[in-house]
């Protein structure tokens, strides 16, 4: 039922539960508010948005008084604009007087709310408080005298990305927001993740660093080039400099949040040690030399060693970082100019096991669900990865349901996590022995009878044989298998089956094992057997290692698979485990590797990689890979060029480029097709936007998506009904292939992983990757934290 | 305060007795503050975080709730806690003096505990029996029309007794 009310003489309808605020909003009156944001609970706190109930005279808050039939409201009535000033004025009695040099100019909402009310001079006694200026750390500069205690920077700190590093602190005029201890940040449990500074109104709360100071002359929206959670961020830019990122508005992944990475990180593209020319190895030397002499090189030598040794002895790299436009080029150049099978891609590795196993099991391999389902559902099972470092965005959303919306987590993981504390249980299996515990857990949950019977029976397939295949999996067997205690499992079992709703989110400590395909059709089997898929607060999540991993998987950068996971015709090429091992033994003579580092991840590549006889690489930095080459060709960043990224939920979501490359170097696509040029192969695109045109032709996932639709928050594939967003949450009308398919579990006891334990990286959430992006960022390098 | 206070250790078993009481209750944290600073004395800066933990809520929500009440202390208080009236009637009628001895007898700045925790000094704003003014409180106890004289008597006796 709609609300009626009178605003501004003009008769207006709303919801019930709406504010003032919200209906003026809506309507197109401007309200000034200091302390309200549409991402945080209303609070009430600066009272500039008063406006007078004409019935009886009241000054309401307007961002938290709901509408009430028949309300009289005047929004700019004298009272309401001499209480305004006089609030303003008062905030300005104790604020500091130096608008002219503070760096938040014209950015100050304060500032522009006293001008907006022709507030000049302030007749009252000013009591300022002291400077304070606190800036230890690389990201953040505090000066709480200009704080004005809207408690924004408090609230996002607990609403949204759940940490809680700040309240208020004392009483009265001495009251300011402040850390426990009242240390400074550095010593406090916060992550810099750059949300208080992105919503605080005034100066309190800056940027440390500042590459440009005043008005910055332009904005520009894009993507994220850190993790797989494709943070929709606005650059804003003055001149050919990136000077500060911020969350952007619309349906985003990352609503008004970022992290450390996404707010400071960007940073290592202006690095001065960034390649601006292509470079030529001679006598062990690298040697500047133009595009022309660098690409003719490339291409004779290509042409040189396909003709001697065949196609097949070269073998390409594509990379989980750079965009969809990009790796499909290469795939492209690598299947049909140079016609090798043998194409990979960075972070495929992991994928394999999700293409396996979720694939085979429901149809497509990704992630079936938007982020915002994580919050929506009862129960979290969180396996193998600590999302708090890994996808942030998903770490903020778990700890949101578990704090505010009861919601219980399950985590199983060999190793400690940050979300630990946050678990209602936690199951550290032995390592490489999930699949055991997921089994387990699934008969015991068949056993009690606590499957979702009519799921199964009407959209399933296989389940006779899977639940057979499942009494290996007894109790006592499997606690002795995993090294878990059967109450434990038990306990799980039915925290899991008998909620309403139950997200299945998995990482890299599964996907990397040997066995991680067993493991995610065993998760998959799970979601089926509680009926967890199609539905909202439901689905399984396969989080990526990097900002692409999904597109690069997705453009075809794989051995097995052409774009859109259509199956190859004539036999799989080699995967990057098979090309080091081809090129050891001398079979594979050429690689060219786009955007990865593998000698700084894969022990022994190095030596490998600096024997084979022609090595092209292309990056931003002369990495430990670059450094082995016989040519290198320097390559646009992220904020460098257009293009999509597919970030871990299937959005697909525009890059748009927002300053010039550094000297000679050039978007990656631009490479590939200035190179099939000097191969004599036309590629005729003449921007980012037509080879994307291309692959919405070709590629059947990727069908229906151009630039032109593409709004904040992207594009959900498979775009096949028609919706502008896409399909958010897959299989809400069935499965693809008629049903989902249990698979049969095979008793298995192996420990055996792809990469031994202490191999692996650990990350930080100021250090991840493979030391191209973050090692380079001034301000991210700047911490030292101990793992 | 003077740093050379040695606090007597804050009993946290004890405190874990009180905050296992209040789990799980709604809005359970100031009446566990209010039981903490009674049974302990005082609240100490490392209890905030198992109280927090305890209601559920961040260690910097705790810390700013304790902040924001006068009636909670971090630090260690005096056995007696001595509060000055500086109300207006207090005042009219010589409460400075009386401060300025109290503060001279029991050698403590407004807000400070003695060393060896015997004595907290405080003011009040007003205590609600102008009509005896000046006045003072010693713990529960009450007293007015004050003199020198009489503050001499009042803690000479208590000093003996």
């Amino acid at each position: 039922m709609a609300i009626t009310i009178t605003l501004d003489g003009v008769e207006v309808s709303g919801n019930p539960g709406m504010t003032i605020l919200d209906l003026a909003q809506e309507s197109g009156v401007h309200i000034p508010t200091l302390c309200h944001d549409p991402h945080l609970v209303s609070y009430g706190a600066c009272r500039i948005c008063l406006v007078e109930n004409e019935q009886n005279g009241a000054l309401l808050a307007s961002c938290v008084s709901p509408i009430a039939p028949g309300m009289v409201i005047n929004t700019r009535s004298e009272k309401v604009m001499a209480s305004r000033r006089t609030i303003i004025k008062m905030m300005l009695a104790s604020h500091p007087d130096n608008c002219m040099v503070c760096d938040k100019g014209n950015r100050c909402q304060l500032r522009q709310i006293a001008t907006e009310l022709g507030v000049g001079w302030v007749d009252f006694q000013r009591i300022p408080h002291p400077a304070e200026i606190q800036d230890l750390n690389p990201f953040i500069e505090r000066d709480l005298s200009k704080c004005i205690l809207c408690a924004k920077c408090i609230r996002a700190c607990q609403e949204l990305v759940v940490e809680g590093v700040i309240d208020y602190f004392n009483r009265g005029f001495p009251s300011k927001p402040a850390t426990v201890g009242n240390t400074p940040l550095e010593l406090s449990n916060c992550t810099f993740c750059g949300t208080c500074v992105n919503l605080c109104p005034t100066g309190a709360l800056q940027e440390k660093v500042k590459p440009h100071h005043g008005s910055t002359a332009k904005v520009v929206s894009t993507i994220c080039g850190f993790c797989g959670c494709g943070c929709n961020i606005d650059l804003e830019v003055s001149g050919n400099l990136v000077v500060r990122a911020k969350p952007s508005e619309g349906d985003t992944p990352n609503g008004a949040t970022l992290c450390v990475r996404g707010s400071y990180g960007f940073d290592y593209i202006r690095s001065p040690h960034r390649l601006t020319q292509p470079l030529i190895k001679v006598d062990g030397d690298f040697k500047p030399a133009s595009w022309d002499e660098a690409l003719n090189m490339v291409a004779g030598k290509l042409s040189e060693i396909k003709s001697a040794s065949g196609a097949e002895s070269l073998a390409f790299f594509g990379s989980s970082k750079c965009t969809n436009e990009d790796n499909y080029l290469l795939q492209k150049f690598a299947r049909e100019v140079i016609g090798t099978p043998n194409i990979d891609s960075g972070g495929s590795v992991y994928n394999l096991a999700s293409r396996n196993g979720l694939g085979g099991s429901l149809g497509f391999a990704a992630s079936t669900s938007p982020i915002s389902d994580i919050e929506q559902s009862e129960v979290i099972l969180l396996v193998g990865d600590d999302p708090t470092t890994s996808a942030p965005q998903v770490g903020y959303a778990i700890k949101r349901a578990v704090r505010y919306k009861k919601a219980s987590l399950i985590v199983v993981n060999s190793q400690d996590t940050g979300l630990a504390s946050s678990a209602r249980l936690s199951l550290s299996p032995e390592p490489g022995t999930e699949d055991a515990l997921f089994n387990g857990i699934m008969r015991m949950i068949i056993d009690n009878g606590i499957w979702h019977k009519s799921f199964v029976s009407e959209k399933t397939a296989g389940f006779d044989k899977f639940s057979k295949s499942l009494s290996g999996y007894a109790p006592e067997q499997v606690e002795r298998i995993t090294g878990v205690a059967s109450s434990k499992i038990q306990d799980a079992a039915r925290l899991f089956a008998q909620a309403r709703c139950a997200v299945i989110i998995y990482g890299s400590g599964i996907t990397r094992q040997i066995a991680g395909d067993r493991m995610v059709a065993s998760l998959a089997d799970l979601a089926l057997l509680t009926g967890n898929i199609g539905k909202a607060g439901a689905g399984i999540f396969a989080l990526q290692e990097e900002n692409n991993g999904l597109g690069a998987s997705d453009m075809g950068c794989l051995p097995d698979f052409l774009p859109g996971y259509q199956p190859v015709a004539n036999g799989a090429g080699l995967a990057l485990s098979g090309m080091l091992e081809q090129a050891k033994s001398g079979n594979i003579k050429g690689m060219y590797i786009m955007g990865e580092n593998p000698v700084a991840l894969i022990p022994g590549s190095g030596e490998i990689l600096s024997s084979i006889d022609f090595l092209v690489v292309q990056d931003l930095f002369l990495t430990d890979t670059a450094k082995l080459a016989s040519v290198v060709l320097p390559a646009a960043s992220f904020a460098e060029k257009d293009g999509t990224f597919t970030n871990f939920e299937r959005r697909v979501q525009r890059v748009r480029s927002a300053v010039d490359p550094p000297g000679e170097s050039l978007p990656d696509w631009q490479i590939i097709q200035k190179l099939a040029g000097a191969m004599g192969h036309s590629m005729p695109y003449s921007s980012a936007q037509e080879i994307m045109d291309e692959i919405a032709a070709r590629v059947p996932l990727y069908k229906g998506i151009n630039y032109a639709d593409i709004a904040p928050g992207g594009i959900f594939w498979p775009r096949t009904n028609g919706n502008r967003f896409g399909t958010r949450r897959l299989y809400e009308d069935g499965f693809a292939q008629g049903f989902g398919r249990f698979s049969v579990a095979e008793l298995r006891e192996g420990k055996e992983r792809v990469v031994p334990d202490e191999l692996v990286p650990r990350r930080t959430v100021f250090q991840f990757g493979s030391g191209v992006r973050c090692a380079m960022s001034e301000r991210l390098s700047a911490v030292r934290v101990d793992v | 305060m003077s740093g050379d206070i040695k606090a007597p250790e804050f009993d946290f078993d004890r405190l874990e007795e009180i905050i296992a009481r209040y789990k799980g209750q709604k809005w359970s944290l100031i009446p566990l503050l209010q039981e903490v600073q009674r049974e302990l004395g005082y609240i100490s800066p490392a209890a905030i975080k198992p109280i927090a933990e305890g209601v559920g809520m961040f260690p910097s929500q705790v810390q700013g709730v304790v902040s924001f009440y006068t009636g909670l202390h971090t630090t260690p208080r005096g056995r007696n806690v001595v509060k000055v009236c500086r109300g207006t009637a207090c005042h009219v009628r010589g409460g400075k003096t009386i401060l300025k001895i109290v503060k001279q007898r029991l050698a403590l700045e407004e807000g400070e505990t003695s060393p060896d925790l015997e004595y907290t000094l405080e003011t009040v704003a007003c205590i609600g029996v102008c009509a005896l003014a000046p006045n003072m409180v010693i713990n529960n106890d009450t007293y007015g029309q004050l003199n020198p004289k009489k503050l001499n008597q009042i803690f000479s006796s208590r000093s003996r007794g």
